[in-house]
């Protein structure tokens, strides 16, 4: 039993960098109906600003630097992809753009930083492990618990209860009854798309000392947060939170439960939502009510 | 607008969810490296040799270590293999079959090389089998290790550098099992290297009287998180574990191990691509007294070995990997094959092949088998601190 807890727990880890990754892509695509497929590869852009900044041994000051970094990389790249993912607004198109600035930047880090795999040190105080429920347990990912929770709060105080979430929730809901209130929705979505983008730089950061960075990772973690979105419904902070919950349960209670199934599991579980729930188990509320 | 707009987002995501899943299966098939000038024909006693390595996705690093360690020899030798100038052709294997075979075609039947060296992935080099075999051109296979290649599957055309996977392990077999006094757990990728990896090293160590504690695959290229396998291994009760995981499988599941606090009391024993090269670099001390069985370490102390290591260092500015000694080990053996062997036919080159005879090289003296396989020494490996980095040090020889 105390080894399914363990399991449950490391669950909850990875749940809170899924659901900062996955966040961005679901608001994006709630809101501007872009599909983001370059989303994996601003996170990897973020990992390898870890892998730059944060040299074995570093102390707190430069995984705080890292953070800040990607952050700033992150936001910028979105932008970007906000500005060129305005030319069309079919989802075909928009999908293999966002494709193509995926292949360019995987191949710039390549670039520069080789094909090897590499690792992220956690910072050094809390690189090492505590005894949970009799088994060794790294600390570092209780912290990146304690993140996921706070960054849960966060979002739910923005986009929920301050005066910018309502216009973002509306912009999601219904964006030409926004703009004919006179507000800017082109700038709200950049901002949307640029934070979006920012997290999941800052989530490479997080999640280097769990996952590393090498090429390809990029691809694995999209096609989880396009898992964990689908799941959670599109466009919806509590979806994605859910979402992201539920994922990383499967795969590390599944995995602890039913090891032979492991690599089905994720998709079983995507499979099942779709059946029972096409729209997710919890859509954004739209304009008209559904 | 509302419901309908709200269902349909989900299934265009939901399909290029599933979309994305089938791109992430196929490679760039788009690199081609080298200008063909296409038309054969020999100019002034040159051989064509082509060099099948990946230089694209998941086995780039193993590739270029290959490449670096062939063109070590090449440059060693005034650019000539057995007393000829060389024209290499290089071509990209990427990940897989669906781009190394019609790379390895492109080789033979366009560029017309006279042979060609490499191959990191299995499959490939099972898929390239009938094809050499049909067009009598000697393959000299520089890493892949599936048993077959060399085994059920043999062609006379085919010659294999590097080693084969149930080898690695099974010498390592009896050695833990006079080490380890309770049960060993086995647990390794799931696809075919993984499972002759277990294989290879069940069979000498059960013969030799160790306990298996229990024996688990895990989804190749698809875990990150090893948690749960981890808990599975502590609740066994094991006293030690075998494992065969390799690039950044390899470098997650040492850094794991250590991370959940397996490794100061389960000791971990592997096969050597565990804790080489980029994946060591990588773990960083986290791979300290990791044991492992191979064919090669930098650390090995003969006079040819330390020469290689020098060059290869000045040369690649890194130290050299397993691979890098195999691709150069090729190389030797190309030198060997072409300056006894009367034109350039196969069939001339691949009787050549046969007298070789044993091949001086970094990793010790070996020679081919009678199945084409090289024959060599393998190592007990231990993973040490030497002034911050990680090496690979030489415990002792394995039987």
């Amino acid at each position: 039993m105390a080894t399914h807890l363990v399991s449950v727990l490391n669950g909850l880890a990875m749940g809170s960098l899924l659901f900062a990754i996955a966040l961005g892509l679901s608001l994006v695509f709630g809101m501007m109906d872009v599909l983001n497929l370059a989303h994996g590869a601003v996170y990897l852009v973020g990992a390898y600003v870890a892998v730059a900044l944060v040299s074995d041994g570093a102390g707190v000051a430069a995984f705080v630097l890292a953070v800040l970094a990607a952050a700033a990389a992150g936001a910028v790249l979105g932008a970007l992809l906000a500005a060129l993912t305005r030319a069309t607004t079919h989802h075909l198109d928009q999908a293999l753009l966002t494709l193509g600035v995926a292949l360019v930047v995987a191949e710039a880090l390549s670039l520069a930083f080789g094909n090897d795999v590499h690792s992220i040190a956690a910072p050094e105080p809390v690189g090492g492990g505590v005894t949970v429920l009799g088994e060794t347990y790294p600390v570092y990912r209780l912290l990146v618990i304690g993140f996921g929770v706070v960054l849960a709060v966060a979002v739910y105080v923005l986009v929920e209860r301050s005066p910018l979430g309502s216009v973002i929730r509306a912009t999601v809901a219904d964006r030409a009854m926004v703009a004919a209130l006179g507000i800017n929705t082109g700038r709200v979505l950049v901002g949307v798309f640029a934070a979006g983008a920012a997290l999941a730089a800052v989530g490479g950061v997080l999640a280097g000392p769990i996952l590393g960075a090498q090429p390809g990772l990029d691809e694995k973690v999209l096609l989880l947060a396009l898992v964990v979105v689908v799941i959670g419904g599109l466009g919806s902070v509590r979806g994605a939170l859910l979402g992201a919950v539920l994922i990383g349960q499967v795969q590390a209670l599944g995995t602890a439960l039913l090891p032979e199934y492991a690599s089905f599991l994720v998709f079983g579980a995507m499979a099942l939502v779709l059946l029972l729930r096409p729209a997710g188990l919890l859509p954004a509320r739209t304009g008209v009510h559904a | 607008m509302g419901v309908v707009s709200v269902f349909s987002p989900t299934r265009t995501i939901a399909g290029l969810a599933v979309g994305a899943m089938l791109l992430t299966g196929c490679g760039s098939s788009l690199d081609e490296s080298s200008g063909s000038k296409a038309e054969g024909g020999k100019s002034g006693g040159a051989v064509k040799i082509g060099l099948l390595v990946p230089l694209s996705g998941v086995y780039a690093p193993i590739g270029e270590d290959l490449r670096a360690g062939f063109q070590l020899y090449l440059d060693q030798h005034d650019g000539k293999l057995g007393g000829r100038e060389v024209d290499l052709k290089t071509a990209d294997e990427g990940e897989g079959p669906q781009t190394g075979v019609p790379a390895a075609q492109k080789l033979v039947t366009q560029d017309q090389v006279s042979a060609v060296a490499g191959v990191v992935n299995s499959a490939t080099a099972l898929g390239l089998r009938d094809f050499f075999d049909e067009s009598k051109k000697p393959l000299l296979i520089a890493n892949a290790g599936a048993d077959d290649i060399t085994g059920a599957r043999k062609s006379q055309y085919v010659w294999r550098t590097s080693f084969s996977n149930g080898d690695v392990s099974a010498a390592l077999g009896p050695a833990v099992a006079e080490e380890v006094k309770g049960k060993v757990y086995l647990i390794a990728a799931d696809y075919a290297a993984g499972k002759e990896m277990v294989a290879g090293f069940r069979k000498t160590f059960e013969a030799a009287g160790g306990k298996v504690a229990g024996e688990k695959y895990t989804p190749f290229g698809k875990t990150q998180d090893f948690q749960p396998y981890l808990s599975a291994i502590r609740k066994s009760g094991a006293d030690a574990v075998f494992a065969f995981y390799a690039g950044a499988e390899a470098v997650n599941f040492v850094k794991q191990y250590k991370q959940f606090g397996l490794s100061g009391k389960t000791s971990l024993y592997g096969t050597g691509f565990l804790t080489e090269g980029g994946a060591l670099a990588a773990q960083g001390t986290a791979a300290v007294g990791v044991k492992t069985s191979l064919h090669y370490s930098t650390e090995l102390d003969s006079a040819s070995n330390k020469k290689f290591v020098d060059a290869y260092q000045n040369a690649a500015k890194k130290p050299p990997t397993v691979y890098a000694v195999q691709g150069y080990d090729t190389a030797a053996v190309l030198d060997k094959a072409l300056a006894e062997a009367s034109g350039d036919s196969g069939d001339a080159l691949v009787k050549a092949l046969a007298k070789v005879g044993s091949i001086d090289s970094p990793r010790g003296a070996w020679k081919f088998d009678s199945d084409q396989n090289a024959e060599q020494q393998f190592y007990l490996r231990e993973v040490k601190s030497s002034g911050g980095t990680a090496v690979n040090s030489v415990v002792g020889e394995l039987d």
